[in-house]
């Protein structure tokens, strides 16, 4: 009983000052913040991030390789997706005139860009996509094609790789 | 009866200084809690590797500010059943005594609101008053978690009051007087006399059972039982809102710096620099103003101390509170006077 008693004064002695020590540790320069100052500084993404579906230009062709198949329509378990193809045009050489997608609705499932044949709808590396309203969820072809940026010839390899 | 205008006037004069010295501490008070909670926040922060408020203001200095503003414009409520009238008067038997223990408090030089010649047994007697508001609040709220903060609050209280007093009994004992001031001057001439420095070694273990006691007393984490929110939502104040739970808030805070201003006053010289040659050769007004000015750095060292043991330690349980109190510090404190008295009796009596 007074063996243990002892034992608890002199414990009591060493412990709290070593807990004291280690935020001490914490608080000092040892340990910087790790704390991101958001709107200054801007996370880095992962390299496989996936955000909204967007449709990035081609390089070559100067717009999105999109055939207007409206696969990625049928496919959107939410049925936010609008495709209308361009009339009276080639068979050969479709594409969309309208291709809308209401964002407020998606839920980044990705569906949509695994189902598309032409690989041509992708992630956006992007996640700021606050806006005052409900339209401003609502991405036409336009808005699509300038968030996606370019279309990587990555995707071309991973296509053909998939064929072997 | 004749009316002597002369003592009118010096009434009148008296009166208006009263007041001015209440204004003054109010303000006083006010910059400290905003200040300490500012602080606390950011040593929480850094302490676990975050930032802490850094938006509202330069580096964040507005936050609390910003905070106190909110709490302002928060709805009032008075919860049915509870009693209204003892309701409302609690949050002020808290605050009262957490502010009037300032007036004895020796700031400086010459800036002590009333040097007292009780000062030591004022301040005990005051702020044990705050308990009976703490109860009051507990009671009147009508409800079970207000009610069991309560009675944590009065039991711990009860318990940690006698070693406060004890703790406080050695720089007493050692200066010969109760006057803070007194105490204050018997350690002039540099670091040397500071009774934390003293070469009788019951002054350290006094000065640690102040401040292990005194924690307990202005209920700050570690023994924050009253209102351990893990346990009993908030504890007394758990249906205070708005303006009276700002006095709560404030009370506790004013009490930790009243705690690191006791600490200062009776352990680490009070108002008197550290070195002869940092500003003990000043007079006047000069030397007002640089004790103050010492006095109000050694708090913030003091306070910054609290506010680094505030966020290591967990909150113990409340037996081993009660144990901590019952069978560790009042028996040390008891031995503790006794050894002082005979030193103080035999040896420098001679
Ligand atoms: S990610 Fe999913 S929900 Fe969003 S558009 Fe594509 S298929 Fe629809
Ligand atoms: S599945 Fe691909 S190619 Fe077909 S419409 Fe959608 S984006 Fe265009």
């Amino acid at each position: 009983m007074r063996k243990s008693l002892l034992k608890d004064i002199v414990n009591t002695f060493i412990s709290l000052p070593k807990g004291l020590w280690v935020t001490a540790k914490n608080w000092s320069f040892l340990r910087p913040s790790v704390t991101q100052l958001y709107p200054e500084e801007k996370p880095t993404l992962p390299e496989r991030y996936r955000g909204m579906p967007t449709l990035p230009v081609d390089p070559q062709l100067g717009r999105t390789p999109c055939i207007a198949c409206g696969a990625c329509a049928r496919m959107c378990p939410e049925h936010i997706i609008t495709v209308v193809p361009e009339k009276g045009t080639d068979p050969k050489d479709r594409r969309p005139a309208e291709f809308t997608i209401d964002i407020s609705r998606c839920m980044w499932c990705g569906l949509c860009m695994e189902v598309c044949p032409k690989k041509c709808l992708k992630p956006a590396r992007t996640f700021e996509l606050a806006c005052y309203d409900r339209q401003g969820m609502i991405y036409r072809l336009e808005d699509l094609m300038r968030l996606g940026g370019t279309l990587e010839p990555e995707a071309e390899e991973s296509e053909s790789s998939g064929d072997e | 009866m004749q009316i002597d205008t002369q003592q009118i006037t010096a009434l009148a004069v008296e009166i208006v200084k009263i007041l001015a010295a209440a204004v003054v501490i109010l303000v006083f008070i006010l910059l400290v809690v905003l200040y300490v909670v500012l602080k606390l926040r950011w040593v929480i922060a850094r302490i676990q590797s975050r930032l802490g408020p850094n938006r509202t203001g330069p580096w964040g200095v507005l936050q609390t500010v910003a905070d106190a503003i909110k709490l302002f414009q928060k709805e009032d409520i008075i919860p049915q059943g509870a009693d209204r009238w003892l309701f409302t008067i609690a949050p002020a038997i808290v605050f009262i005594p957490a502010y009037v223990v300032y007036v004895v408090i020796p700031f400086g030089k010459g800036l002590t609101v009333r040097p007292l010649d009780v000062g030591v047994v004022y301040v005990t007697a005051i702020s044990s008053i705050s308990i009976i508001g703490i109860i009051t609040a507990g009671w009147a709220s009508n409800n079970k978690w207000s009610l069991l903060g309560a009675f944590r609050a009065a039991s711990q209280l009860i318990a940690f009051e006698v070693p406060v007093i004890l703790a406080m009994c050695i720089p007493v004992l050692l200066s010969g007087s109760l006057n803070l001031d007194v105490i204050v001057q018997k350690q002039t001439g540099g670091i040397a006399n500071w009774n934390l420095f003293n070469a009788f070694p019951m002054c350290q273990v006094a000065c640690l059972m102040l401040l292990v006691a005194g924690l307990a007393e202005a209920n700050t984490t570690p023994f924050d039982l009253m209102e351990a929110e893990s346990e009993l939502v908030a504890g007394f104040n758990t249906e205070y809102s708005g303006m009276k739970f700002a006095l709560f808030f404030l009370a506790e805070f004013a009490e930790t710096f009243t705690l690191s201003a006791l600490l200062v006053t009776l352990f680490l010289g009070g108002y008197n620099p550290p070195l002869h040659i940092l500003g003990g050769q000043l007079t006047g007004y000069w030397y007002s103003l640089v004790s103050l000015v010492w006095f109000l750095f050694k708090c913030w060292l003091v306070v910054v101390f609290i506010l680094w043991i505030r966020s290591t330690f967990p909150r113990v349980r409340i037996d081993q509170l009660m144990n901590l109190s019952w069978k560790a510090l009042i028996p040390v404190g008891l031995a503790n006077l006794l050894i002082t008295g005979a030193y103080v009796g035999l040896w420098l009596a001679r």
